[in-house]
């Protein structure tokens, strides 16, 4: 017990010690840390309230400069609502979703990845055939007509996103599982007449589970850009809530007279979609045994 | 013009300079056509060029008035002049005469005399036609031919906003109808004629050689449809458009700064409100919680604010100083949030009150911004209003099917700038007003049944008192019309959202 404890605390270790040598990694893994740090912690920063604006102070431009922050320091939008406070609020919200999405999509594309790789036959033959017509609707499209028609609440938003990303998982899940079925570990567990269900969730899942990380942090990057797009054409969080992909909407109409209002969202989204995928890359490349040293 | 390059011989020589004398003939010919042609930047669809199934001035509307004739028609002034008619009049109370322009004549020689101003009118009545703006004709009994050149419109009661509503009533030609697809196609006596009509994207129009009124200033006419505000923009700042509509307040003096450019707004004869449903729970029974809804917002803020002040405040009616039949002694709801309170603990509304807020996109202006600020400031007395956004079109059907929120952002105009057809649309056998008051209806009615004008000034001030106080809406202000054009063309703004290629002359 004590032992195996030992071992994880030195993977562990291992982990962060790479994670620290790779410069890409790092500096994804700090910035979506600021990012999760200041969502979780937005209501005891003391920000303005990102719902109730100041009529008075509407389009007020950016007052950060090298003296301070100032009353607004990513301005105020077109109801005079702090933007540096929505754009914190929003990632809230748009950070919660992706999780929620990606956590979802991911649990069941794993699933059926192993039930289709394990079993093989005709199950896996049909599930498969499931993941090729999922892959061949566009995504986009296919969000847009759920949205559409259910109307959007959060609760469908984290649906659609999920019901969009689980074939990847599914496909990465059951290849892997493929490969590790031969194993002599797992041909001896079936020698032994230990359960289907047992073996998979003891001896296959743990081996399947690296690629499903790999898989899972690409996701995040795609479903935060999707959500994004789903909230610009106004089938995502409904207003007064931030979300990233609104407020970019939202600006846009100002672009000409008052920039801040999309370009800080979007810079927003573009920091956290790329500081994932460097984290993701860098995860890959940790994982994988060929590409090291 | 000498050639410095060598051709190699004579027959390239001649080629390139046929080519260069083609290119210089082609340059001539579009700025001769650019100097007689007109732009117009339109931020919605045109739908239908069947005037029976138009029902939008600013595009279905509008468009059908370049191509067809009515009997009338509004001018920029507002006023209403003769188009076909030569003259009208009350022959009785319930009996208009109009004399129509002898010898009007279709392209195809069909003759628009009394007899084909009948058969339109009956068109638009016949259920077979599925007419959308039969409705708007409902009053008028029947109609009759007492010569090629005199028609007659009998109503069942006196309709004195009847030539009014006629300025929206265009004339096709009935033997070509029976053969062609109005929607899509079109031939009339307006002053041009269609050239091709792409849906979504533009309508090209040609004046025509022979118009029987004055000729419009010029001759080609393209009317462009731009959905994206920012693009109409750049359109006209790109000179692609001369003239276009609903941009945003807050470009309009960046606009008027630019070289060759000017901007500005009118104010519309469209009233922005908040339409309640007052059939439908919580805010069906008490009118105190309508009227603290009124005094939870600050119109006046709102409007300074979201359209830069270039709107009028509602004086607690649907109806603004433009339309006959405006009431000039109610005042708005003032700005008393604490007024509001008491009303909602009154009504024994306890804690947060939650309803709807339905928001149609892309037909107002700012509307998002608009709902955002209600929702804000009704939360502040405890109203906590859940916004939805939606596609107009499925607004649209939602709020036509009876199937209305408890509020939505909704603005209301009736191009006849009467209060009759104004205050119709809250008459409760209209399937979309969504209140009922037996008073309301019976003042309607009684304004209706007479031509006196004081005498309907009197039931339109009793009509909008029970409204400004029954509150099924929350009276907010009017929606500005926005526009922007090159100074190379001169606009005759005008609030009521016509759009006529024969209101823009070009600049001197």
């Amino acid at each position: 017990m004590s032992e195996s404890r030992t071992v994880t605390r030195s993977m562990l270790h291992a982990f962060l010690a790479a994670l620290i040598r790779s410069k890409p990694g790092l500096a994804g893994a700090v910035i979506l840390t600021i990012f999760v740090l200041a969502a979780l912690l937005a209501p005891v920063l003391g920000l303005p309230d990102p719902v109730k604006g100041d009529l008075l102070a509407r389009l007020k431009p950016p007052t950060i400069s090298l003296s301070g922050f100032g009353a607004h320091p990513l301005g105020t939008d077109q109801l005079g609502r702090d933007i540096l406070s929505r754009i914190i609020y929003g990632g809230r919200v748009t950070l919660m979703i992706a999780a929620l999405s990606v956590l979802t999509g991911g649990v069941f594309g794993v699933v059926i990845g192993l039930i289709s790789g394990f079993f093989g036959g005709w199950v896996d033959r049909v599930l498969m055939r499931v993941v090729d017509m999922q892959l061949s609707v566009p995504l986009t499209i296919l969000a847009l007509l759920i949205i559409a028609s259910l109307g959007p609440a959060l609760h469908n938003l984290v649906m659609v996103l999920a019901l969009t990303s689980w074939v990847q998982y599914a496909r990465v899940v059951r290849g892997q599982v493929l490969a590790v079925k031969s194993r002599e570990y797992i041909q001896s567990a079936r020698a032994i007449a230990a359960h289907p269900l047992r073996i998979i969730f003891h001896h296959v899942l743990p081996n399947v589970m690296t690629p499903a990380i790999v898989v899972l942090t690409l996701e995040l990057a795609r479903i935060i850009l999707l959500e994004a797009g789903l909230s610009f054409l106004g089938l995502g969080i409904q207003p007064p809530d931030a979300a990233w992909g609104r407020m970019l909407a939202e600006g846009r109409t100002f672009m000409s007279t008052a920039w801040w209002l999309s370009v800080f969202p979007g810079v927003a989204i573009m920091l956290t979609v790329l500081s994932v995928n460097l984290l993701g890359d860098w995860l890959r490349d940790y994982f994988d045994p060929h590409l090291e040293g | 013009m000498k050639f410095h390059a060598r051709p190699s011989s004579t027959s390239h020589l001649a080629m390139l300079r046929t080519a260069f004398a083609a290119s210089v003939a082609l340059v001539a010919l579009s700025a001769s056509a650019e100097a007689a042609s007109l732009t117009i930047g339109l931020s919605s669809s045109v739908n239908s060029l069947d005037p029976a199934q138009a029902q939008v001035v600013q595009t279905d509307l509008s468009t059908i008035s370049e191509l067809y004739s009515s009997l009338v028609t509004r001018g920029p002034d507002m006023k209403l002049k003769g188009d076909l008619a030569e003259s009208w009049a009350a022959v009785d109370d319930n009996t208009w005469s109009f004399k129509l322009k002898p010898g009007i004549k279709f392209p195809n020689g069909e003759a628009l005399d009394a007899a084909a101003v009948k058969w339109n009118f009956d068109r638009v009545k016949s259920p077979d036609t599925k007419a959308r703006n039969k409705l708007w004709f409902d009053p008028i009994k029947s109609i009759e031919v007492v010569s090629p050149t005199e028609i007659r419109f009998i109503t069942d009661k006196p309709y004195p906003a009847l030539p009014a509503q006629l300025s929206m009533f265009y004339l096709l030609a009935p033997k070509w109808t029976e053969t062609h697809n109005p929607i899509l196609e079109a031939m009339g006596t307006g002053p041009y004629d269609l050239v091709s009509a792409t849906p979504g994207d533009r309508i090209v129009l040609k004046a025509k050689k022979d118009y029987y009124g004055a000729k419009p200033a010029y001759d080609d006419v393209t009317l462009r449809i731009i959905p994206e505000a920012a693009a109409r923009m750049a359109a006209v700042e790109a000179k692609e458009v001369d003239l276009a509509f609903d941009i945003p307040v807050a470009d309009v003096a960046r606009l008027n700064k630019e070289n060759g450019l000017a901007a500005g707004w009118i104010d519309s004869s469209r009233m922005m409100v908040l339409k309640i449903n007052t059939l439908k729970a919580p805010l069906d029974k008490q009118a105190e919680v309508r009227q603290a809804l009124n005094y939870a917002v600050d119109k006046k803020a709102i409007a300074d604010a979201i359209y830069a002040g270039a709107s009028t405040v509602s004086a607690c009616q649907l109806v603004s100083p433009q339309y006959f039949g405006f009431n000039p002694d109610l005042k708005a709801y003032p700005y008393d949030p604490e007024k509001a309170k008491q009303l909602l603990k009154a009504a024994g509304v306890s804690g947060k009150l939650d309803v709807e807020l339905e928001v149609p996109l892309g037909r107002y202006l700012a509307a998002s911004d608009l709902a955002q600020i209600i929702g804000q400031q009704l939360s502040e007395v405890g109203i906590n209003a859940k916004i939805h956004e939606m596609e107009f079109g499925a607004w649209a059907k939602k709020y036509a099917g009876g199937d209305l929120g408890n509020m939505a952002l909704t603005g209301q105009a009736w191009p006849t700038l009467d209060a009759d057809g104004l205050l119709s649309l809250y008459d409760s056998s209209n399937p979309t007003s969504y209140f009922k008051n037996a008073d309301f209806d019976a003042a309607l009615a009684k304004a209706r049944s007479t031509t006196d004008v004081n005498a309907r000034l009197e039931q339109y001030k009793i009509a909008t008192k029970i409204m400004c106080e029954q509150a099924p809406d929350l009276f907010l202000f009017s929606q500005p019309t926005t526009y922007t054009h090159s100074k190379g063309v001169t606009w005759q703004a005008r609030g009521d959202e016509w759009v006529r290629a024969s209101d823009v002359t070009p600049a001197k």
